[in-house]
């Protein structure tokens, strides 16, 4: 007899709705977290897609503790000086269905982690998972942990302890480490009052924004966010590791630099900084996916390196929360199987195929080599801001120049071949389906 | 026996007025005192009961007492606003019959301390209260020996027998760890609840303080400046402030009637 059906490692979002999967179908459920609560040792940019747990929380928006509905999505591209901005408005996804929502990690974690208790799972915090325990036969049987008395058995386990998984590494899931299949996020939180952010974004009530950035990250290769919150602002740079330590720059200078930028000093006048921290992101989807099914043992979130990294989504939450379900249904009917090899368990990885998870991914396999490119990094946003900085500049008595002109000249100033334009623009447009 | 532990459910964050569930905890003297009655109780095979008087968000320190060593635990079902005495006294009634009552000697929301000396008070028991240093004896509960802060640098030693509340400092002891198997049996072990009903509260007239009046004569002198001088000018000194050398009795005496003689005590 084990002392529980299923442990779930990790009280992120992965790990909260494995757990409340897992407790709905009736398993016995302990639910692991190191943090002193779910959520206390969580960053991210700032806004979910909850709508994947319309399954397992029907009413979820009723509840969630969200800061604001996201109603506009902006994309900027930055040069030196200048900055190119598309921008999308609907207040609609201030409704429900709704679309995504800015929310504090400790708040929403908390609060997923408390959806699994309330479902039946044990939630112990404090609490380090040191490793895996083993049978003669070397199956996983559960797991040790930093606590006297601290081996825990059962049937399944299911990782969840989020990027850089120490779990994953220690069942043999992920074939080599590389850091250039890494960034690292730097994010900083700016204070304001709520009618100074209303008033710059342009927004009111609970209606919030997402900016994202290419370009502004001091010639690392990476990009920027700005997520409005209800009294802050998060604003924070994605870095490519190897860059960065190749340039010897520090991630807090390259915030420093963006803030300063003309297109978004004005955003943040006056702010103060009430946080500052750091987390690593797994990037290179498809590319770094560890096995995510062993006897005994399942993988999901950033564990399983899930997170969606393609440019203008930076999803992963929603990834983690997804997988983290399917993870927790495919434990729970292989532990009414009384079968928990890797073989029934593939029931998961069928499951992640099937569904948004790794379909995006496999569509989007292409986007964040190409986004994280030097061409695109360093070339095309000093090229796009140029173009339309001639087309909306008027130099009268000189007539305007053509179309064509303009983008045969700035192309040559950016340095850009026309060969790679195109080869770009065919992998841009493969990729993005 | 029994060794009685006081563990007040406070938010640990700094911000002492919110209960957000995320930051609540008890204090550390509180976890010190726990410590100690833990390893008391250890050495005497006593059992330990862990009191805390709150809300039922408060039994969750209760909880974590027991994943640590704590064998009982009772919530005293009562509004936190009530004053240090009548919380003591609710307390007290709980703890009546524990051969020692540890407490911390102050949390860390802007406790005062006083509630072990109110605990004390309403049982007759020893007091022994801001302990900054214990000796328990290795297989018996008497006599604990121990240091008192006193002012200036001083210190006290106490040797303690009998039924006795006991408060120590933070500093003294680091709380043990749980474990894993005590914290998942902790999470479903049941907690008594005593609801204020249950204990009888004598909550004594409370009225807005207002010293007697007595007799000051008019300021006296030449110009409205220097009557209005006299009674507000605090920069030269009014010969404010006597010392005594007098036995504990008298000296106690003399204080109570200066009390009196100034208006504050009727
Ligand atoms: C700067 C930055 C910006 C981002 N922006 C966004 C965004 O805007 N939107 C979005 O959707 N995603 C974003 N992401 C990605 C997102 O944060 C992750 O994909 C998501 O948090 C993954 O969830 P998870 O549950 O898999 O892992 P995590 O959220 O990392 O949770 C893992 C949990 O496991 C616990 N844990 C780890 N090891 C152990 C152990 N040994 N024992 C016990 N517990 C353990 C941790 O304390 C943690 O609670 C961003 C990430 C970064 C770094």
């Amino acid at each position: 007899m084990t002392d529980t059906d299923i442990i779930v490692v990790g009280a992120g979002p992965a790990g909260s709705c494995a757990a409340i999967a897992a407790a709905k179908a009736g398993k016995r459920v302990v639910l692991i977290e190191r943090g002193p609560f779910p959520g206390s040792k969580n960053m991210y940019g700032g806004v979910i897609y909850p709508r994947i747990l319309d399954e397992l929380i029907p009413d979820w928006f009723e509840h969630a503790p969200i800061q604001r509905w996201v109603v506009r999505r902006s994309t900027m591209l930055l040069s030196d000086t200048g900055a190119f901005n598309i921008d999308y408005r609907s207040n609609a996804w201030g409704q429900a269905p709704y679309n995504g929502a800015t929310a504090y990690r400790p708040d929403f974690d908390n609060w997923l982690a408390q959806q699994a208790v309330a479902a039946g799972a044990e939630l112990i915090c404090s609490t380090t998972v040191t490793g895996l325990l083993r049978d003669a036969q070397g199956r996983i049987k559960g797991i040790t942990t930093d606590r006297p008395d601290g081996d825990l058995t059962a049937s399944v386990v299911i990782a969840c302890d989020g990027v850089n998984s120490f779990i994953a590494k220690d069942a043999g899931l992920y074939k080599s480490v590389d850091a250039s299949n890494y960034t690292l996020g730097v994010k900083e939180t700016l204070s304001l009052p709520k009618s100074v952010i209303d008033e710059r974004f342009g927004v009111r009530d609970n209606q919030g924004v997402d900016i994202e950035i290419l370009g502004g990250t001091s010639g690392v290769n990476g990009g920027g966010f700005i997520y409005t919150n209800l009294d802050t602002i998060a604003l924070g740079v994605v870095l490519k590791l190897p860059k960065l330590s190749a340039q010897k720059k520090r991630p807090e200078e390259i915030i420093a630099e963006l803030k300063r930028h003309p297109a978004i000093a004005p955003l943040i006048e006056g702010a103060e900084v009430i946080e500052y921290s750091a987390h690593v992101i797994p990037e290179a989807g498809l590319d770094m996916m560890p096995k995510m099914v062993a006897d005994g043992l399942l993988v999901a979130g950033d564990a399983a390196a899930l997170c969606l990294a393609a440019g203008i989504w930076l999803e992963g939450v929603n990834f983690a929360m997804a997988s983290g379900m399917y993870a927790g249904q495919s434990a729970a009917q292989a532990v009414t199987a009384g079968n928990t090899s890797a073989s029934e368990l593939q029931s998961y990885t069928k499951k992640l195929n099937e569904t948004f998870v790794l379909k995006d991914h496999k569509k989007l396999r292409k986007i964040p080599h190409l986004v994280l490119s030097d061409r695109v990094q360093h070339k095309y946003p000093g090229f796009v801001t140029g173009i339309v900085e001639r087309m909306f500049r008027v130099e009268n008595p000189h007539p305007k120049p053509g179309v064509r002109r303009i983008l045969r000249e700035e192309r040559k100033k950016a340095g850009i071949s026309l060969m790679d334009l195109v080869r770009d623009a065919l992998t841009g447009l493969k990729g993005f389906g | 026996m029994t060794i009685a532990v006081c563990l007040k459910w406070i938010n640990a964050s700094g911000q002492t007025d919110v209960d957000d569930d995320r930051f609540m905890g008890f204090s550390y003297a509180d976890q010190a005192a726990l410590e100690y009655a833990l390893r008391v109780a250890e050495n005497t095979n006593d059992e330990v009961i862990v009191v805390t008087a709150g809300p039922v968000g408060a039994e969750a320190v209760l909880r974590d007492a027991i994943a640590r060593g704590a064998h009982r635990a009772v919530r005293i079902d009562i509004d936190r606003s009530h004053d240090s005495a009548t919380i003591a006294q609710a307390i007290a009634q709980v703890v009546a019959h524990c051969a020692l009552i540890w407490c911390g000697d102050y949390s860390s929301d802007r406790g005062s301390g006083s509630v072990p000396a109110f605990i004390a008070a309403e049982l007759s028991f020893a007091q022994a209260l801001g302990l900054v240093e214990i000796q328990v004896p290795a297989d018996s509960l008497h006599p604990i020996r121990a240091l008192r802060r006193l002012d200036g640098g001083r210190r006290e030693q106490l040797e303690i027998h009998g039924q006795a509340v006991i408060s120590i400092e933070g500093s003294t002891a680091r709380l043990r760890r749980a474990s894993l198997k005590g914290s998942m049996a902790a999470n479903k072990q049941a907690i008594d609840i005593v609801t204020v009903n249950q204990v009888a509260i004598e909550t004594p007239p409370t009225r807005a303080y207002r010293p007697r009046a007595r007799t000051i004569a008019a300021p006296v002198g030449s110009s409205a400046l220097d009557r209005v001088k006299q009674i507000t000018d605090t920069s030269s000194a009014k010969g404010h402030g006597e010392t005594v050398h007098l036995e504990p009795r008298e000296a106690a005496e003399l204080i109570v009637n200066k009390l009196r003689e100034w208006g504050y005590q009727s």
